[in-house]
């Protein structure tokens, strides 16, 4: 009695499993499929990190995707509108601002497409909610290699800058080949991008016969001086793959006042930021952008001479989105299904990355490496 | 042994634990005198910094500072430590005095409000970008060593600064008048109003100094971290909270000793145990339980005698 009990438990709960997930299924594909009148003005949603610790990152990613708003709708009769959320990046409530933006955008039924959002623990975190509205998003800054190869968001999430496993591979290349440096200490942030990275370049530089020591600390954390005390003295290079500039600015002005200057400071995409960029002589590693394109060259004659480069690719996933739009909407109606159709099948001939952007069928960008910079007289130069 | 490492790490540790003692003196008077866990005074210290930020921009800015840049430090300290001594005079008039004869939860509850209220009127007011303290072009950051010792001048200001301010509250609670009405006060509330105390403006003076303390702390720790932010205050209270049970609530001498106890705590679990610096908060906690357990009433607390 008690086994034909438990067996008729496991079968109506095994039955209740398949039937949600084939409810949800079916939901994000009637989502996606529901058709709407596209009239006169789109609308794009945006999730970035407008305020919290990131937000000189965000705000450079807003300025970006509004550029190409603002030259789309002098050029043409219809016109694109940004639906703005912020994700608030490395807040104290996590990722639950992000999902809260993530839902406001899947309800808006307006909205047909999604730039952002920006962290790689932000698009794990909302992916979800957003294929379960059936919206695709592009990402102009989410650099984490399992975004695209775990197969979550095929289909749904494609991305304007290359993956970490690109990232690593210039990383390393330039401390074994370029700086020829045989002691680093990495430092993880405990974040998914920064881990995943943190974990390739591991792996790399150990292969290369380089000695690494590894360490994490808190995005929440503010004295580093204690874990600065640890590193040795012959340490050559520091490597800390952070998403908060303001956090690795604390730490290279701390590990300065320990009187450990001379051992040198790298970082990665995510602190492509005036603060990092603050601290004389540190290193960093960036997406492709192309300085002579004409539309960068707008860019900075509008804005007072800043190029905002860790804003690019958030241009060119708006490019992507309201390209698609507007095949989509082609005769006056469209589903977010018939966009995300149309971003996975971009063909950018040129772009301001100084490469064509097409997407491979997990939503990488095809091409791109990644520039290695360092900081002088207060701004990042290209190095290598 | 790796002595440099062992100075470094404990030159660390007393700056942090400087801090700590500063809140949980605060922390540890208020207790003392109320019974009452102030939990707002996390983000009064959160306060601190931010008063302390904009006095070192009303004065010109790090880089170049209308008087002296030691002078625009003092008036930075001074104006935070005034600041948040009126904001904990407020609280205490509007958020607890109505609650002093409520159940012991009412007032709890209403310091967590306040705490709420505190972040997130910074939030709204200040933003959530970080600001920058700029330490290095305000005082210069001169790292000076001896022997393997490094010390850089923001943390030597820290150490010196909540020494003196806790020998400054020792007196003070000792030696002066207002002093004994606090002891008399802590001891019995009742006892001290029928001998002809003014129990209220005694809490009131409690709230100033814990709450001047708490903004020192808030401008020390610009000065040697270099950012503040609007949600610095929950985890530095928690700590805060942390050493005054460690070192026993309601005790002044406990309060320092637990702060840098605690300071010294992370800084050794951070610089010796595996995964230190990701699991510092466990091991503080951690201990704060085992204390808990082993000596309820704390290091140099005292067990409360029940009348019955």
């Amino acid at each position: 009695m008690k086994k034909s009990l438990f067996a008729l438990l496991v079968a109506v709960l095994a039955f209740a499993a398949a039937g949600t997930g084939g409810a949800s299924t079916r939901s994000s594909q009637a989502a996606g499929a529901a058709l709407i009148n596209c009239g006169k003005t789109r609308s794009i949603g945006l999730m970035a990190p407008i305020t919290g610790p990131a937000a000189s990152i965000g705000t450079l990613q807003v300025k970006w995707a509004q550029f190409y708003v603002t030259r789309y709708n002098r050029a043409h009769r219809t016109k694109f509108k940004l639906v703005k959320e912020d994700t608030q990046l490395g807040g104290p409530n996590g990722n639950a601002e992000a999902l809260k933006g993530a839902q406001a955008l899947k309800g808006n039924g307006k909205v047909l497409g999604v730039v952002g959002p920006a962290g790689s623990n932000e698009v794990k975190g909302v992916t979800s909610t957003l294929k379960g509205g059936g919206l695709g998003f592009v990402s102009g800054s989410a650099t984490n290699t399992t975004l695209t190869t775990d197969g979550t968001r095929t289909g749904y999430f494609f991305r304007t800058v290359p993956p970490d496993a690109q990232q690593s591979k210039s990383v390393s290349r330039f401390i074994v080949s370029n700086l020829k440096y045989k002691k680093v200490y990495i430092i993880d942030d405990q974040e998914a991008y920064s881990t995943g990275l943190s974990d390739e370049v591991e792996a790399q530089l150990k292969a290369a016969g380089v000695t690494t020591t590894r360490d994490g600390v808190s995005q929440q954390q503010s004295d580093f001086s204690a874990l600065i005390a640890k590193i040795p003295r012959d340490t050559q290079l520091v490597y800390i793959p952070w998403q908060l500039a303001p956090k690795a600015q604390a730490f290279g002005q701390q590990l300065r006042q320990a009187g450990k200057a001379s051992i040198k400071l790298m970082g990665s995409d995510g602190l492509f930021a005036p603060e990092f960029e603050s601290l004389s002589g540190v290193y960093d590693s960036f997406f492709p952008v192309q300085p002579t394109d004409a539309t960068i060259k707008a860019y900075m004659a509008s804005h007072g001479g800043n190029g905002d480069f860790f804003g690019a690719p958030s241009y060119v996933a708006a490019q992507v989105v309201g390209r698609a739009i507007d095949k989509a909407c082609k005769d006056g109606r469209a589903s977010r299904a018939e966009v995300r159709r149309w971003i996975a099948k971009t063909k950018l001939k040129k772009t301001l990355l100084g490469l064509p952007v097409s997407f491979t069928k997990g939503g990488d960008i095809k091409g791109g490496v990644f520039g290695i910079y360092q900081s002088k007289n207060g701004k990042f130069a290209r190095i290598a | 042994m790796n002595w440099s490492l062992f100075f470094d790490l404990t030159v660390s540790g007393l700056t942090l634990g400087s801090l700590y003692a500063l809140i949980a003196l605060g922390y540890s008077m208020v207790y003392g005198i109320l019974k009452l866990l102030n939990f707002a005074h996390g983000d009064v210290y959160m306060i601190g910094a931010f008063m302390g930020w904009f006095a070192l921009h009303g004065l010109g800015g790090p880089i170049s500072p209308d008087v002296g840049a030691w002078i625009v430090t003092a008036l930075m300290f001074l104006a935070a430590m005034a600041g948040c001594g009126v904001l904990g005079v407020v609280i205490e008039r509007f958020a607890y005095r109505p609650l002093r004869d409520a159940p012991r939860i009412a007032p709890l509850i209403s310091a967590l409000g306040v705490s709420f209220f505190l972040q997130n009127s910074a939030l709204l007011l200040f933003g959530a970008a970080f600001r920058d303290y700029d330490s290095f072009d305000l005082i210069g950051v001169r790292t000076r060593h001896v022997g393997n010792v490094y010390l850089a001048t923001p943390q030597i200001l820290t150490v010196i600064g909540a020494i003196v301010l806790m020998i400054a509250l020792t007196l003070v609670v000792a030696r002066t008048t207002v002093g004994k009405a606090m002891r008399a006060t802590s001891f019995d509330r009742e006892a001290a109003a029928m001998m002809g105390i003014d129990v209220d403006r005694v809490i009131s003076f409690t709230f100033f100094i814990g709450s001047a303390l708490a903004g020192a702390a808030g401008v020390m720790f610009g000065l040697v971290f270099g950012q503040i932010y609007h949600y610095m205050g929950f985890i530095a209270g928690l700590k805060g909270f942390t050493a005054a049970v460690i070192g026993g609530i309601g005790s002044i001498p406990g309060a320092m000793l637990g702060g840098l106890a605690v300071g010294l705590l992370e800084s050794y679990a951070t610089g010796y145990l595996p995964q230190g610096s990701t699991f510092q908060n466990l091991y503080v906690f951690a201990v704060l339980i085992a204390v808990i357990l082993v000596r309820p009433s704390g290091l140099l607390g005292r067990a409360a005698i029940q009348k019955v």
